[in-house]
């Protein structure tokens, strides 16, 4: 077993490195890991609730993200100056995570034993 | 002997290596070979190069770079073979992108596939159970 944190930096539509991100944690899981995410930059918006990404022809999995206790990953934790920049508080978020400043995510950078950046 | 023998074993470590990027338009596969190649022949073990997300796009036979063009593809096929480190793909990844091997080709009722004899098929499961095995995971 490893731990492995898997790091969303880019936005939910445009590319698909977020689901191939999201695929990768929900597999890990499965297969014993110990998975945690960490939502940086452009990455928080996947945590914006009440998206529609069907209608420019992408795959909703964004709602794929509430499956999360299911798979035991619960460590989820969001870049407290992203969010400000990208004007997100707290109740527009989908999901339960845990706020953090740049020193936490670079602590649990450290505590891992792979980083994989989507 | 076993004094020279002993801080060399030390310094072997386990790679996987994974590409995310295609074999043209980015640097990232040519990064990744050259990584791959300097950590064998520094005796280090390769566990297994894995391909992920645009990555896939480097096991297609239907590259034809220009004749006087470096061949990422040729040259990942050379070091599959001089030195036995399996390439593996994320199915899923591949066949949303087009690369088909003559199984899925078949299983799906169509008539071409472009997926080299050097590639294997296989799921992120792979990569995960080789994450396991190795010392360090080095993304591309």
């Amino acid at each position: 077993m490893k731990k492995l944190c898997i790091l969303f930096r880019s936005a939910p539509q445009g590319t698909v490195k977020g689901r191939e991100g999201l695929d990768l944690a929900l597999l890990s899981a499965s297969f014993e890991q110990e998975v945690s995410l960490v939502f940086v930059d452009e990455g928080v918006l996947h945590l914006l609730k009440d998206q529609q990404p069907e209608l420019i022809g992408g795959k909703d999995y964004i709602s794929t993200f509430k499956a999360l206790p299911l798979y035991d990953i619960e460590s989820v934790f969001v870049c407290k100056q992203s969010l400000a920049e990208y004007g997100l508080s707290h109740g527009l978020l989908s999901i339960p995570v845990t706020v953090v400043n740049d020193e936490a995510i670079s602590a649990h950078l450290k505590s891992v034993d792979e980083v994989l950046v989507f | 002997m076993a004094l020279l023998l002993g801080p060399f074993l030390l310094l072997m470590s386990k790679f996987i290596i994974q590409v995310n990027g295609p074999a043209y338009g980015t640097s990232a596969s040519v990064n990744a070979l050259r990584f791959t190649q300097a950590a064998l022949m520094g005796g280090h073990q390769v566990v297994c190069v894995f391909f992920y997300q645009d990555g896939v796009y480097n096991s297609t036979d239907f590259s034809l770079p220009a004749s006087d063009e470096y061949d990422v593809v040729e040259h990942w096929q050379q070091l599959a073979v001089q030195h036995r480190v399996p390439l593996v793909n994320c199915v899923s990844a591949a066949l949303r992108r087009g690369i088909v091997s003559e199984q899925d080709a078949n299983e799906n009722a169509l008539n071409h596939w472009n997926v080299s004899q050097s590639f294997i098929m296989g799921g992120l499961g792979e990569l995960i159970t080789s994450i396991e095995s190795a010392d360090r995971l080095i993304s591309f």
